[in-house]
């Protein structure tokens, strides 16, 4: 546990220190302040509603780019470089390194998530608003999204590129954000081949669509906490799952 | 008990150009025991690098086993014994040296006042003290290596893999680097380590293990040098004629010149003292009579030349005939 607590405190100081993460902070707090400047122009919806909608979307969308630019270019970098060789030649297993690492990009999505999560609640009581429950579940469920996107960019990056990791971990998300959509669809309109496929898609991809709860949060529309439980240790398995395949290759993978 | 004992590995790796398999060690035993200083020596692309990432545990090898204390490297806890400095390292730019080496004690299991007291003393060592705040990113490549020691020694490990030690060093670190692993020796470390430069090597080593395409293909303990050279004496003169060269070559090991001067290697003593009558009676002036050992170096020259020509060579003992020229 030590070790595992070690790798992940240098990889959050490697992402703290590194300009990403500041330059996706500042970028994602100017367009939620932006919005606070422009939601005056809206015509018929309340200022602190569309404030809530965009800063709860821009705090998703910076998250969830961030889990993927950095884990991207975390493990590759050390592979590449052969900074890898400093700890693995130690009494480290590869499951340990896997786990320090997606905890330390965690960490670093919890700081910037917090901070921007911050700025958006100032922006929101200053136009009127106040800070709710659905608010707070729907950042709270954005960050369990972005653990989820966190362990299937660190599978790839066990075995490719980052480019590449870039490219399928946007396929995944896109592909994972409609595959409940799809399921409907196919169940309704398609062929009994393409009920099959479809379903073990939505079997295989994780289920985007059940960590947003924007909607809700905006529109004041009530929820259950045992669905944010349950939609947490759907969360819990799918990085466990995930991770676990990660080791199984990244324990075969060979340092030449 | 051997410290390190590597039986018979075997590694090969996919050629993707031909899709075939191209094996780059072949069947490649060494052993290192307490207290010794091990070198490792041989051409670029000969099998070093890799079989020291086998050794300690990046790579797999395909058959063959490597054990440390007598446990498998495969065993993670059989890694808190070694430490290990690789080729060109780079280690974490974003942390201090002080950062870097207190998280590399923490991965080998140490920690608090103990971790900073021997982070402390290892920084002190490799005489980078003044630089302990700064970020390893602002270090040149000497400052780097002198860090990457640090780094390999601050759990105290039995086993020392060193994978090109010196480079990037200036002689003020070669220095350093070589008095801290004598001084590492002394206190029973074992020490394994591969270098082009072939001089800290000779100050260094017990032993020195030669690889040449994938196979050991000669051990030689450094005090053999002394008894590979037994009997051999050179002999340097000024004004032999370079005409009359002839004649002792039938008495010589090798013959050479270089301006005005002659360099005599004889094989047998009886032929010294006539050679020299012969030398002075051509009108020669003696300058220097002295017995001789071979180096390092042209035994690798020797062993690296003997594969390359088909004639590979096994076995200890045999002093290398170097090229004469008349």
């Amino acid at each position: 546990m030590a070790r595992i607590a070690n790798i992940a405190l240098n990889t959050f100081r490697e992402s703290v220190r590194g300009k990403l993460l500041y330059i996706v902070l500042i970028f994602g707090v100017i367009l939620i302040v932006s919005t606070y400047i422009l939601s005056p122009l809206s015509v018929g919806a309340a200022k602190d509603k569309i404030i809530t909608d965009v800063g709860l979307a821009f705090i998703s969308f910076f998250g969830v780019m961030t889990a993927v630019i950095a884990g991207s270019t975390l493990v590759h970098k050390e592979v590449d470089k052969k900074a890898i060789y400093t700890v693995l030649t130690r009494p480290v297993s590869r499951l340990q390194y896997l786990l320090g690492k997606f905890f330390g990009i965690m960490t670093a999505l919890i700081l910037m998530v917090v901070a921007m999560s911050v700025v958006m609640g100032v922006v929101v009581v200053l136009g009127g608003g106040s800070i709710t429950g659905g608010m707070l579940a729907a950042l709270f469920l954005s960050f369990i999204e972005m653990a989820v996107i966190c362990s299937v960019v660190l599978f790839f990056s066990t075995f490719t590129t980052p480019v590449l990791t870039f490219f399928f971990t946007i396929c995944l998300f896109a592909a994972g954000s409609l595959s409940g959509d799809l399921r409907v669809f196919a169940q309704k309109f398609g062929s009994g081949t393409m009920k099959y496929v479809i379903d073990l898609f939505y079997y295989i991809l994780p289920n985007l669509k059940l960590f947003n709860l924007r909607h809700e949060a905006v529109h004041g529309i009530a929820f259950h906490y045992s669905d944010i439980i349950l939609t947490t240790v759907y969360a819990a398995v799918y990085c466990s799952v995930i991770i676990y395949f990660s080791y199984l290759v990244f324990s075969k993978r060979e340092f030449v | 008990m051997d410290i390190l004992n590597v039986e018979n590995i075997r590694k090969s790796f996919r050629n993707n150009i031909s899709f075939g398999k191209e094996e780059v060690l072949r069947d490649l035993s060494l052993f290192a025991g307490e207290g010794e200083i091990l070198g490792f020596l041989g051409p670029n692309g000969a099998g070093k690098t890799t079989t020291i990432k086998i050794i300690v545990g990046l790579i797999r090898p395909d058959s063959g086993k490597v054990r440390i204390l007598g446990n498998s490297v495969s065993d993670r806890r059989t890694r808190r014994l070694i430490g290990f400095l690789p080729e060109n390292p780079f280690f974490y730019p974003h942390l201090t040296l002080e950062e870097f080496l207190i998280f590399c004690g923490k991965m080998s299991g140490m920690k608090g006042k103990m971790l900073k007291v021997r982070m402390e003393s290892m920084i002190d060592k490799v005489g980078l003290a003044r630089h302990k705040k700064k970020r390893l990113s602002t270090f040149s490549k000497g400052m780097i290596q002198r860090a990457g020691l640090a780094q390999a020694v601050i759990h105290d490990p039995d086993l020392l893999i060193l994978d090109e030690p010196f480079s990037g060093l200036d002689p003020l670190g070669r220095k350093m680097v070589r008095d801290f692993l004598l001084e590492l020796k002394d206190r029973g470390k074992t020490i394994f380590f591969s270098s082009h430069i072939l001089s800290d090597m000779e100050a260094l080593c017990d032993r020195a293990s030669i690889i040449r395409e994938g196979v050991i293909v000669k051990n030689v303990g450094l005090d053999e040098l002394f008894i590979m050279g037994e009997g051999k004496v050179e002999i340097t003169a000024r004004g032999y004629p370079e005409c009359m060269a002839g004649e002792i070559n039938q008495y010589a090991d090798s013959v050479q010149r270089s301006g005005d001067e002659t360099f005599i290697v004889v094989n047998r003593q009886e032929y010294v003292r006539s050679l020299i009558q012969h030398l002075l009676n051509n009108g020669a002036e003696i300058l220097r009579v002295a017995g001789v050992q071979p180096s390092l170096e042209e035994i690798f020259v020797s062993e690296v030349a003997a594969v390359e020509n088909g004639n590979q060579k096994t076995t200890t003992g045999e002093i290398p005939r170097v090229e004469t020229s008349v």
